[in-house]
């Protein structure tokens, strides 16, 4: 799809706009983090601003058990295996968190939550066990081997993903042929998309209802019978569970994290941003919403890796325009590179801002709304309606 | 206090040491203890408390006082603080430029503060009616939502004019530190103990902050306005009060006092002018407003001092007893979980404004 697009004759405009494959891998497994925090968040109403908590110890898992310094987890076990582990040590941590939290709502269950995430953020940061330079973060040192995702045991299964050392496969089916990163990115992908079946899956049951009954008046829920208490813990729980596979999935990407990455504060404020854009309370929203995120950054890189708006104006407009002055002294491109360039946080804050005030429930939200109900069963409607 | 500030203590020791306490560690403890216990010792903290309280009511008074009477917790403080100190770090780099004595340095540092003031107060009126204002009739966490988009924005514009007049190859902005006056670089003799300069000023200023805002709000016709809105805003308006125009006038304030803090910190070589400071004052502010009982300005001012102290202390012994440089800002943020577990309405809140 996307060689198809960049090859077109829009090409140029393309590899300008679209995010490069490398920028979908982490889009990957971040919006599965944002979802895990929509999920809590947007169904049950509680603004679980410490999400990042979870985030932050799926990936020191990974990182430390394949360092070896998780006890009773081998440095070779099977990257699928550490993820589920990585999930279980997020659920036992989330247990004890919301045990405390959930006797409290709105902004003080919203500050609580960031006080406990601060407490490990600041904790991680000065803790010389995980890595020599504890304010730098861990990098993956002693397992030579890069992860792979796949089923344990079956080795023809599983592919490696990374940013460098992951598998490539030549000639599948004698047609198709993946690169390194194409690889990560349908494994990473497929991971991902495990997760939000699973995630859509528990919201359409009957727990999920009454995360969403909680969410639209606790009291009544209660009224009816429901330990809302322990609703909310478990959905918490679940929440902190896909929260810490994401978590894994950029560790094992990256091979290495630093707090800034996955316990800060601002972690958990750019699952919230792509929640709000994509659409707060709809699962598969803050995907977009993400993706959004990231294709505004990348088109205002200030490197301009993958396309970028001053590579594509600098083979297109040529130097004579750029070096054009405007203002004092100003050129055109200096302009571009102050204004524009590197400072993706302002336009879609700016964005955020108004999808808060005027567009509620987001992209996906609102387009829901318009079509009322699943998009798909929707569309079918209306073309039948159509016809008659 | 002492209590939580020990048991933030004990836990943060065992997990981060792994290791069963020993004989000598033991020994180590109780000698730390006398040096701690020692009246020199003890003063030098208490100060530092006071200052570190000084700090923490500057950047927080102006939050609690939004939340009383609108009940917006404002995620943006910390960037209109960290816009404060930029500002603040401007005017004075202007005006000090060739030289001017410490007592010139002094008066151009109150009337800067003054301009502060005024600029973040009408920033942060234009934003109440601009943006904040639409949001009332919405669930909180929409107030929570805007104000955080609010800060993105604010502090990557800061980013970009700082960046295009050059203002920061460093971290931190070394010019507006530089026109500190010097005598508040040096340490003064208080009946044989010495006390940083910088530290007495934070505490005066403080201490002036609070009185004024204590004056306006028990001892002005707008503060018992101001005191009726946030006890019962509907009946305030049945008398025929304009709560609206209240709303703009407390969020200007408030937006004022933040830089008006801001201004301060850009002095303090802890703090610094840089465009992180909105997260680093943020956090600090969000713990005293908490721990006070949001919206209570007693509560705050009382939280103030008790984080202060306790951060003082935690420094003191994290320094002199055990090494972990993180220690001291991770005692805040126990203060706060614990405060929420023990007294989720925090010190002086009312039951009521805790159950929302």
């Amino acid at each position: 799809m996307y060689s198809v697009l960049v090859t077109s004759p829009l090409g140029a405009e393309m590899t300008t706009v679209l995010p490069d494959v490398e920028t979908m891998i982490t889009v990957f497994y971040f919006a599965l983090f944002a979802m895990s925090f929509d999920f809590i968040s947007g169904y049950t109403g509680y603004l679980s601003f410490g999400h990042a908590a979870f985030y932050g110890t799926g990936a020191y898992f990974v990182v430390l058990a394949s360092n070896g310094k998780i006890p009773f987890v081998a440095v070779d076990t099977p990257f699928v295996v550490l993820l589920v582990l990585a999930g279980l040590a997020a659920v036992t941590l989330s247990l004890l968190i919301g045990a405390v939290s959930f006797r409290l709502t709105g902004v003080y269950f919203a500050m609580i939550t960031l006080g406990f995430s601060q407490v490990l953020y600041v904790f991680v940061r000065g803790w010389d066990y995980a890595a020599s330079n504890p304010r730098d973060g861990p990098a993956v040192l002693e397992r030579t081997e890069p992860f792979s995702v796949g089923v344990p045991g079956v080795d023809s299964l599983n592919l490696a993903i990374g940013q460098l050392s992951g598998d490539e496969i030549e000639g599948l089916f004698g047609l198709l042929n993946f690169s390194a990163t194409e690889v990560s990115y349908y494994m990473v992908g497929l991971v991902a998309l495990v997760c939000y079946f699973a995630m859509q899956r528990i919201i359409h049951s009957p727990f999920g209802k009454v995360m969403v009954a909680i969410r639209e008046n606790e009291e009544r829920a209660a009224a009816i019978g429901y330990d809302t208490f322990w609703y909310k813990l478990g959905a918490f729980a679940v929440s902190a569970f896909f929260a810490a596979v994401a978590g894994g999935l950029l560790a094992g990407f990256q091979r290495s994290v630093s707090p800034e990455n996955s316990f800060y504060f601002l972690v958990t404020g750019d699952a919230l941003l792509a929640a709000i854009i994509g659409g707060f309370g709809t699962l598969a929203g803050p995907l977009y919403g993400y993706l959004f995120d990231e294709t505004v950054t990348e088109f205002l890189s200030k490197t301009g890796e993958g396309g970028g708006l001053l590579p594509y104006l600098r083979s297109h407009l040529g130097e004579g325009t750029l070096s054009t002055e405007v203002y004092n002294g100003l050129t055109v491109q200096q302009g571009i590179d102050t204004f524009l360039n590197g400072h993706a946080a302002l336009y879609v804050g700016v964005v955020f801002v108004l999808f808060v005030l005027f567009v509620p429930n987001g992209l996906l939200g609102t387009v829901r709304d318009r079509l009322g109900g699943p998009v798909g069963k929707e569309i079918a409607e209306r073309l039948r309606s159509d016809e008659k | 206090m002492s209590g939580i500030a020990l048991a933030g203590a004990s836990a943060g020791a065992n997990s981060l040491a792994f290791a069963p306490a020993n004989p000598v560690v033991l020994a180590g403890f109780v000698d730390a203890l006398g040096q701690f216990l020692r009246p020199g010792n003890l003063a030098s903290v208490f100060v530092d408390g006071l200052s570190k309280a000084a700090i923490y009511v500057m950047i927080a008074g102006g939050l609690t006082l939004i939340f009383g009477l609108m009940g917006v917790l404002n995620f943006a403080h910390g960037s209109l603080t960290m816009i404060g100190a930029y500002l603040g770090g401007l005017l004075m780099v202007t005006a000090v430029g060739g030289g001017s004595g410490p007592v010139t340095r002094l008066l151009l540092f109150f009337v800067a503060l003054a301009a502060t003031f005024a600029v973040l107060a009408g920033l942060g009126g234009a934003m109440e009616v601009g943006l904040i204002r639409r949001l009332y009739d919405r669930p909180p966490i929409y107030q929570i939502l805007l104000t955080f988009g609010l800060t993105l924005i604010l502090d990557e514009l800061v980013r970009i004019v700082v960046l295009f007049y050059g203002l920061q190859p460093t971290s931190d902005w070394q010019a507006a530190l530089g026109t500190k006056p010097a005598f508040l670089s040096q340490s003064v003799e208080i009946g044989g103990l010495s006390v940083a300069g910088l530290d007495l000023f934070e505490i005066a200023l403080g201490a002036l902050t609070v009185a004024a805002l204590w004056a306006f709000l028990t001892r002005t016709r707008y503060g018992l306005i101001i005191r009726a809105g946030s006890e019962d805003a509907e009946m305030t308006e049945a008398l025929g009060i304009d709560v609206r125009r209240v709303f703009t006038v407390v969020f200007a304030l408030g937006a004022g006092v933040a830089g008006a803090a801001g201004m301060l910190l850009m002095w303090d070589p802890a703090w610094a002018a840089s465009v992180p400071l909105g997260a680093d004052t943020l956090l600090p502010a969000f713990v005293v407003v908490i721990v006070g009982g949001l919206g209570t300005f007693r509560g705050t001012v009382v939280a103030a001092l008790l984080v202060g102290m306790v951060d003082a202390v935690m420094t003191w012994w994290f320094v002199n007893e055990i090494e972990f440089a993180g220690l001291p800002e991770m005692t805040i943020f126990l203060i706060l979980v614990v405060m929420l577990i023990l007294r989720p309405q925090g010190l002086f809140g009312v039951e009521e404004v805790g159950g929302h």
